[in-house]
């Protein structure tokens, strides 16, 4: 496992960094990891994030299945996964937009979610639902930053769409109606 | 007697009664008892675990509709002070219910359930509201009188009313992005716009299976219950909480009865009424004369 | 202003001898005879019409206002209590009161009561005005009233409740207009209209039963549309039809009652001796009338409560009101009627009917308005909204009125006698 893998996080993310051989220690590191990713799903709306990738992977004491489930070959850390990937041996992707479809609500994919006979994971989420999950679960545990706004900064699009900022609503008296 | 036949019977008597010329309905607005929805209509799983108020679906909405400018920017938590319902200007709401089976706040996100047999599609006396097959229960404000029933009979205080025009009010209500988004196989703006994924939309019968799937997987983080799986006829919008239903603000009297079946019971009558009252009548009339009519012969003869 | 006349200032006989003329003029129609200063006068010495003017100078500005500025402006445009009390007031209410027509039609009619002919006309004309103005409330309530029409012609939903209610008050409507056109055609003296409808009076009587028992229940089935909203003691899915059929045939008859001796007292002049003599025993006969309608009405409404298991909620604070609202509404009435048949006193039947016009009136705004979302927060009509009812009201007041004072309604009109012979005759014709 040795070949360099590209993380490819989004449609149009790129892997920023790859071939970091030697993160300090730990063979669960031991293949190609990111030093940074940047994720785009809403980049209409708000900025891409910088994801920091090897930060990251220093405050999950380098668990990778803290959020790659069971891909990387590690145990999961989920009890329920344990059913069938209590050994696990590693994916041949650890990508999240691998498992976790940019387009959830694909025709295709909803139909193949279902019409599988005997498939169990018919409830992935899609990657910005991932995302978000995964990374604000934690953030609220752990105390990091979970307002929306502190991970991706607004776009102008963005505040049009919240009509907040340059774009926020006059202020005026309440509506006499209702 | 089943239930289809009686409500034609019913339209056959009015059309007795009444000489109106009986317009043909589509048969998606023939609502009866034993209709349990479209089975390839759609429908969206609200995961009250998920939602953390950002309000991106209310944005998401108001952007899609082409809905007047809120009062507030779409990021102002102030808004959750008060429990707000769906109005002329705004589809969608989200409100947040501090509740003591939960250590953070929930929120719930308020928007037309599109019921299976909606109420407001059978109390409509201009059958301006459709069930697609896609599951979306859409309008047609150009026929709209403005009688307000359907806002009497939704159970859930969904459909709003433009009162402030004066020339052209007209019921306002969520339409599940049909025109734009659900008929194109698209989920709905406020779906696409949830970050968080908690509103997951798809097949309805898939995602009732999902519901319950989720209720298995984590044990102990939801109610045993899909809210909108059985109310009122099953809606395609449907709920889990964390928390028993009515501590988040939902109606959890309202029975599995859609709301049509409540009416019927009225509607039975109406062909006997038309068809017994006549005769009837008469008969009372001709025993209640006869003496007269008797004397008046005679005064003939 | 005929107070006046009735009051002795301007008689009948002055406003006789006034009207000179011994044809269909004008003044004979409409002045009653009396020349424009004379009517004039009169319509400015009766404080009612004072009491009428103030409510027409803050009203119409209001009503004028509702259509430039729409509901929104004239109600507090709620969402949760969509219906307000221009409903509550101007249909649910004023439709009860107004069964007199058909009730009475077929009391003479199909039962062959002859003797109720006296107050068949007046009963009529009740029915027609109530119905007519619940539409203009209705009209005032609907959002779009030019597109009234869209139920019957545009756009139809025949599985409607509510299609049920605009199909039938609109053909029961012509069949009134049909059933009071006699007074009408007399009025004008045009008699050949007047045979034709006779012709046809047992059927429009009939068609009339057929349709007031079908929408006088259906108002009531449009609040089954709402079962969560609508307090279980005030909501009866099986009964809820058969609760305002019932309740509506005593508020006709009681509305009878009301009307009838309000012409007799205020209006005595244009009353002629077989409407005068005969009103006290008729009285009685509709209160017998009414005593029967409210003692079922009162087992179907217990009936109702057992059928869904509302027992316990009669011991909420709900449950007191319900109770209280029976009581008042049902339970007194019925009593006062009952003690009125057996004494013979016309005069207590009244007071009774009054009370049972109240009570329904209190029972219909109870069920659209202060028990319907009884789990959210009680709405209190907006000023203009009770303004509009106001209004509204008083124009069915002038309308009604102007009807009295000239049809030949509480008077009979004299066959053979053509029309010019109105001045001529001191009792049957208004002075």
């Amino acid at each position: 496992m040795k070949k360099a893998r590209k993380i490819p996080l989004s449609g149009l993310a790129a892997v920023l960094s790859l071939g970091l051989m030697a993160l300090a220690g730990g063979q669960a590191v031991g293949f190609d990891a990111p030093e940074e990713v940047t994720l785009d799903q809403m980049a209409d709306l708000y900025e891409p994030v910088e994801f920091d990738h090897a930060a990251h992977i220093e405050l999950t004491e380098e668990n990778c299945a803290v959020c790659h489930h069971h891909t990387t070959g590690e145990t999961p850390v989920q009890a329920r996964c344990l059913h069938c990937h209590a050994t696990p041996q590693p994916a041949e992707s650890v990508a999240c937009a691998d498992c976790h479809p940019q387009n959830r609500y694909a025709a295709s994919y909803l139909r193949a979610m279902t019409a599988a006979p005997y498939r169990y994971h018919t409830d992935i989420v899609g990657l910005k639902g991932a995302y978000h999950r995964l990374c604000l679960a934690c953030h609220q545990e752990e105390g990091a930053p979970t307002g929306c706004q502190e991970c991706h900064a607004r776009t102008e699009r963005g505040d049009r769409r919240f009509h907040a900022g340059a774009y926020a609503p006059a202020q005026r008296p309440q509506a006499a109606h209702h | 007697m089943k239930k289809v036949s009686r409500r034609s019977l019913l339209k056959a008597g009015l059309a007795g009664g009444v000489a109106a010329g009986l317009a043909g309905r589509p048969a998606s607005a023939r609502a009866t008892a034993s209709f349990g929805g479209y089975p390839e209509s759609m429908g969206v799983l609200v995961d009250l675990t998920r939602c953390i108020g950002c309000r991106s679906c209310e944005a998401a909405c108001n952007a899609e509709q082409h809905l007047p400018e809120p009062d507030l920017p779409f990021d102002d938590t102030s808004v959750f002070e008060e429990k707000r319902r769906t109005t002329e200007r705004a589809y969608t709401v989200v409100n947040r219910y501090e509740t003591p089976a939960a250590e953070h706040p929930l929120y719930r996100k308020i928007q037309c359930n599109h019921c299976n047999e909606p109420a407001c599609l059978s109390s409509c006396f201009v059958n301006a509201y459709r069930k697609t097959p896609e599951g979306a229960v859409i309008y047609d404000p150009t026929v709209c009188v403005g009688c307000r029933t359907c806002m009497v009979a939704c159970p859930f205080y969904v459909p709003a009313y433009a009162y402030s025009s004066a020339t052209n009010p007209v019921i306002k209500k969520c339409i599940f992005c049909y025109d734009t988004r659900l008929r194109y196989g698209r989920p709905p703006a406020c779906v696409e716009a949830c970050p968080q994924e908690a509103l997951t939309f798809g097949r309805r019968q898939d995602l009732i299976k999902m519901g319950h799937e989720r209720i298995r997987n984590h044990p102990g983080r939801y109610v045993d219950h899909i809210y909108g799986e059985t109310e009122v006829g099953g809606t395609a919008w449907m709920y889990l909480s964390s928390v028993p239903f009515d501590q988040v603000g939902f109606d959890t009297d309202l029975g599995t009865a859609p709301i049509i079946s409540y009416v019927k019971e009225f509607l039975t009558i109406v062909p006997m009424v038309l068809t017994i009252w006549p005769a009837l009548f008469v008969g009372f009339h001709l025993l209640a004369t006869r003496k007269e009519n008797a004397r008046d012969k005679e005064k003939k003869s | 202003m005929r107070a006046a006349v009735a009051n002795g200032k301007l008689g009948p006989g002055e406003a006789v001898q006034a009207g000179e003329a011994a044809r269909w003029t004008l003044r004979e129609k409409l002045l009653l005879g009396l020349s424009g200063r004379q009517y004039l006068a009169l319509v400015f010495r009766n404080p009612v019409n004072w009491v009428l003017a103030c409510i027409f100078a803050v009203g119409v500005p209001v009503i004028v206002g509702r259509f430039v500025f729409g509901l929104g402006w004239a109600t507090h445009g709620s969402y949760d209590y969509p219906w307000g009390l221009f409903l509550a007031w101007g249909l649910f209410t004023m439709v009860p009161l107004s069964a007199s027509g058909f009730m009475l039609g077929t009391t003479v009619e199909v039962f062959g009561r002859t003797d109720f002919k006296p107050i068949e006309r007046l009963a009529l004309l009740n029915g027609l005005l109530g119905y007519f103005f619940a539409v203009v409330y209705l009209q005032v309530d609907l959002g779009q009233p030019w597109r009234l029409i869209y139920p019957m012609f545009v756009s139809l939903g025949p599985a409607a409740v509510l299609f049920l209610v605009a199909w039938h008050v609109a053909t029961y409507l012509s069949v009134q207009i049909a059933e009071v056109s006699p007074a009408f055609f007399e009025w004008i003296g045009w008699q050949r209209g007047k045979q034709v409808v006779r012709s046809m009076i047992l059927g429009l009587t009939i068609a009339g039963i057929i349709l007031s028992t079908l929408h006088q229940g259906a108002l009531g089935a449009l609040f089954t549309y709402a079962p969560g909203k609508v307090h279980p003691l005030w909501y009866s899915a099986p009964f809820q039809w058969f609760h305002f059929f019932i309740s509506s045939i005593f508020a006709g008859l009681s509305m009878l009652i009301v009307v009838s001796s309000l012409c007799k007292r205020f209006m005595t002049w244009r009353c002629d001796e077989r409407f005068l003599g005969s009103l006290d025993r008729l009285t009685i006969g509709l209160a017998k009338g009414s005593s029967l309608a409210l003692a079922t009405y009162l087992v179907v409404k217990i009936i109702g409560v057992a059928h869904d298991g509302d027992w316990l909620y009669l011991a909420t604070g709900w449950g007191q009101y319900f109770l209280f609202e029976l009581f008042v509404g049902v339970i007194v009435p019925l009593a006062l009627f009952t003690r009125a048949i057996r004494h013979d006193r016309a005069g207590l039947a009244r007071v009774a009917a009054w009370i049972a016009v109240a009570g329904i009136a209190l029972n219909r705004i109870n069920t659209a308005l202060v028990a319907f979302n009884w789990k959210l927060y009680q709405e209190v009509p907006h000023w203009r909204e009770v303004v509009i009812v106001a209004t509204i009201y008083a124009l069915y007041f002038v309308v009604y009125r102007f009807i009295l004072y000239r049809w030949p309604i509480l008077y009979e009109w004299r066959e053979g006698q053509e029309e010019p012979c109105m001045t001529l005759s001191r009792s049957s014709t208004g002075g």
